[in-house]
């Protein structure tokens, strides 16, 4: 998915996990990473024999937090929501349950909210405090999310926030925003882009980027 | 979704210097090693052989050596900084001795 530059912070500077250099194993040395690859694998060896892990057990966290934690959940979600009108009322009145559905879950205990645009309303997320996300289905909020510039003036102006990600809202149209926190999180279901009428859930899932389903963004057909 | 599959908010929600490298939401790992360093961390924490938060400090302290001369171009990358915490916390655990 593409979406909105994760990689610098909302002031334009290059954050620590920006595509630099040492972030990109293929700008290591060979011999440099062979020596890294060693160094893991006598940790790795040595723990194993401790009895601590085995290659099983390492493989299961991989797959989960490399292929389970991802906005592609939340993206499934919402192309459900668009093509089962029922689906889509249990997760506006339940959301948590209705993700749980679709094998989606992870929060301890904070419940999750679906908010939903309309041509009158347009919804965005924020967590003023802190950068509680709704991570079983988005998967790692963008850098730009735990920015402070993000975080106040999404609340004060979030018209002039939307317009920096090039999102315009009308002026007729209400503008809500969200405050997350410990005990709730929100996900925003975007209006399903007119134009979409054929398509199939799996090609309205590959519409559904990160950014509309916190709200900076409109879901837009390519 | 079982138990097992659970993702420790703990891990994904770390901010600021040790936050995890990510692109559009999704973890990124460049090779091998540094899944399996990845993955050694959270099992162990998992086991409660390390508090997750000790894990973090030392890795906080391990980015910053990183970043002290030039913190645009770090002399080592996100994974390598994660191993030398790694390191760090087993050794106080004397765990890394050969038997």
């Amino acid at each position: 998915m593409s979406g909105h530059d994760d990689e610098h912070d909302h002031d334009g500077h290059p954050h620590h996990d920006a595509p630099s250099n040492p972030y990109h194993g293929s700008n290591r040395s060979p011999e440099r990473n062979e020596a890294l690859a060693q160094r893991v694998a006598r940790i790795e060896g040595l723990l194993t024999e401790k009895g601590l892990f085995n290659k099983a057990t390492l493989d299961r966290i991989v797959e989960i937090y490399e292929h389970d934690l991802g906005p592609l959940n939340g993206a499934k979600v919402i192309a459900r929501a668009w093509v089962d009108p029922d689906y889509k009322q249990r997760l506006l009145d339940n959301a948590t349950a209705a993700i749980a559905e679709l094998g989606f879950g992870g929060l301890q205990g904070e419940h999750l909210i679906v908010v939903e645009n309309t041509p009158a309303i347009h919804n965005v997320v924020v967590c003023t405090l802190c950068s509680c996300y709704p991570w079983p289905v988005l998967g790692l909020p963008p850098t730009w999310y735990k920015d402070a510039a993000y975080r106040s003036r999404v609340v004060i102006d979030p018209r002039g926030v939307l317009a920096d990600f090039g999102t315009a809202i009308d002026d007729d149209v209400e503008v809500r925003v969200w405050d997350s926190s410990a005990e709730v999180r929100y996900l925003v279901m975007p209006e399903r882009p007119a134009g979409t009428e054929n398509l199939s859930e799996d090609e309205l899932t590959r519409l559904v980027e990160r950014d509309a389903m916190i709200g900076v963004r409109k879901v837009v057909l390519a | 979704m079982n138990a097992e599959r659970l993702v420790r908010p703990a891990i994904a929600e770390m901010n600021g210097t040790p936050a995890l490298p990510r692109k559009s939401g999704e973890l990124v790992f460049h090779d091998e090693w540094e899944r399996r360093a990845f993955a050694m961390a959270v099992s162990l924490a998992e086991q409660g052989i390390f508090e997750w938060n000790d894990f973090q400090q030392q890795l906080i302290k391990a980015v910053a050596r990183a970043e002290e001369n030039d913190p645009l171009n770090p002399s080592r990358g996100y994974y390598e900084s994660w191993l030398a915490a790694l390191e760090a916390v087993l050794a106080e655990k004397q765990m890394l001795e050969e038997r």
